[in-house]
């Protein structure tokens, strides 16, 4: 019986080992972890791209919060639900951009920025409507190409460029997911 | 004897520990029967009686767009959806093989919604139309086509190893559903009576690439390939969604390739105002999904395309499966009054 019982323990054992040995390979990353780990970098490293209109300034993965940055009422207001889930992703319109947010947690975070016309430029000083050639000069040569679009990396965001007959058609700025 | 004794009493507590281990698999992993139901939809299909001549396939357009019932009611077509919340097109593959194994239906109605994602998306969504599967061949093939990156083939296994932080969420669903389960759809329709109607969408963006991906047609030729091997006729749907976008590129797409394989393809969204919907009563999301009264609208114009068009019988004349689907009439009638 003695033996029995420590047969029974030892395959006890083996299973809390395992479950805790898949817990610990399967430990799941929340959006949550990913936010802040990115909001960390961002203000440790400030190797993020960053967007900026006049004096305010955006960095997807950051919180948004209009009265922060500074935005006032935005032109027009969406709020996309889920398919399953709780929580919405928000699109705030202003004149010359729209921010998209993702929920995480109460708050939300910025997801995108994306240029509505020419009026915008980067911080760097690219628009809609400059040459592909003018976006090679100022960010170099070190991008990812899907179709048309040209995306730069920096941390957890994207600056992404679509070009189209060598002119840049679509700016965005976003937050890099995974 | 006493080491046959020795032996059995090892045995004894093994099954013991065995047993503990899968209570308490099934005690974490969600139950999604009062919350998140949109988990439960794809093993409801199980327990039915496999009597369908239309099966529905796709994402959360087709759950919350078509009602068999309404269908039944106008014009005695049989049919069931199949579909689950952002069902990825090679998830809808595995679907259709899988429903094939228990019957063979006349049409196979697809919505082509989930062919502008060409990669797994998300293991939320994955996880609403895996963990409740049976487990088979099909089911295999599915998670190693869907995981994410940080997702792994064990995890679904064993669902302790991806919810075990639910111990200190567990509620009463979690207890009172362990052992038995509910139905929340009507033939995999999903009910929603809330309106909120459509009012401003994103900016529509310039995409960097409006061609499906070749895994996705792949994944569409499979479906292709598997009906005509099984005298099924394939039918590919857009349903009348006002977001995400469908780009006309995407639309002119389809059209090609319904030509090219002799399919018939139906854009839903060309025809609302002719279906009658109103989307200012008929959406619970501001336009991305029918309510009921949207649903009910759209069935009612559907079922007389597939009445008129691919030669389905009238099982109201059907003596027993008449008497189901009048029953199940009964319980959707109080569902959609309460």
């Amino acid at each position: 019986m003695k033996k029995g019982l420590i047969i029974a323990l030892i395959v006890l054992v083996v299973i809390v080992g395992g479950i805790e040995i898949g817990i610990t390979l399967n430990k799941p990353k929340s959006v949550s972890d990913n936010s802040n780990d990115v909001a960390n970098k961002n203000t440790e490293q400030a190797e993020v791209f960053t967007f900026k209109d006049g004096d305010k300034q955006m960095t997807p993965g950051e919180l948004f919060s209009k009265e922060t940055i500074g935005l006032g009422d935005e032109e027009s207001y969406s709020e996309i639900a889920s398919c399953a889930f709780e929580g919405l992703d928000k699109t705030y319109t202003y004149p010359n951009y729209e921010i998209t947010t993702f929920p995480d947690g109460e708050q939300d975070r910025i997801y995108t920025i994306y240029f509505l016309n020419e009026e915008m430029t980067t911080q760097e000083g690219v628009r809609v409507s400059d040459s592909m050639e003018k976006m090679v000069q100022t960010y170099g040569e070190d991008y990812k190409v899907q179709g048309n679009q040209y995306t730069y990396t920096k941390g957890k965001t994207n600056l992404e460029f679509i070009v189209e007959n060598e002119t840049i058609t679509s700016i965005q700025y976003s937050y890099v997911t995974e | 004897m006493k080491k046959t004794i020795k032996t059995i009493k090892i045995l004894f507590i093994i099954l013991v520990l065995i047993i503990i281990f899968v209570l308490v698999n099934k005690l974490l992993s969600p139950k999604y029967m009062e919350n998140l139901v949109e988990g439960s939809m794809i093993a409801e299909y199980y327990d039915e009686e496999k009597n369908h001549e239309v099966i529905f396939i796709g994402d959360c357009e087709v759950y919350a767009n078509f009602s068999p019932m309404v269908m039944y009611e106008q014009e005695g077509i049989s049919s069931y959806v199949r579909g689950t919340s952002q069902q990825l097109v090679w998830q809808s593959y595995g679907i259709l093989k899988e429903t094939l194994k228990y019957e063979t239906p006349k049409v196979v109605v697809f919505n082509v919604n989930s062919l502008r994602y060409s990669e797994p998306v998300s293991e939320a969504y994955n996880r609403l139309t895996l963990d409740k599967m049976k487990w088979s061949k099909e089911k295999v093939e599915m998670i190693n086509a869907s995981m994410t990156k940080d997702e792994t083939f064990i995890s679904y296994v064993f669902p302790i190893l991806r919810y075990h932080s639910r111990f200190s969420e567990l509620n009463k669903e979690d207890f009172e559903y362990m052992f038995k389960e509910k139905k929340n759809t009507f033939n995999g329709f999903l009910i929603n009576k809330k309106v909120k109607p459509a009012g401003n969408l994103p900016t529509k963006k310039v995409l960097p690439d409006y061609n499906f991906s070749e895994n996705c047609i792949k994944y569409l030729d499979k479906m292709t390939q598997i009906c005509k091997d099984n005298n099924i006729k394939l039918v590919l749907i857009k349903a009348p969604s006002l977001y995400p976008y469908w780009y006309d590129e995407y639309n002119n797409q389809i059209i090609q390739y319904a030509e090219k394989n002799n399919l018939d393809f139906y854009n839903l969204k060309e025809v609302a105002d002719l279906v009658g919907i109103d989307y200012e009563k008929d959406t619970y999301d501001g336009g991305l999904h029918l309510n009921l009264t949207g649903a009910t609208k759209l069935s009612t114009y559907f079922s007389k395309i597939l009445k008129e068009n691919y030669d389905l019988k009238d099982y109201r004349k059907d003596e027993s499966v008449n008497k189901i689907y009048q029953e199940k009439l009964k319980l959707y009638k109080q569902a959609i009054k309460d």
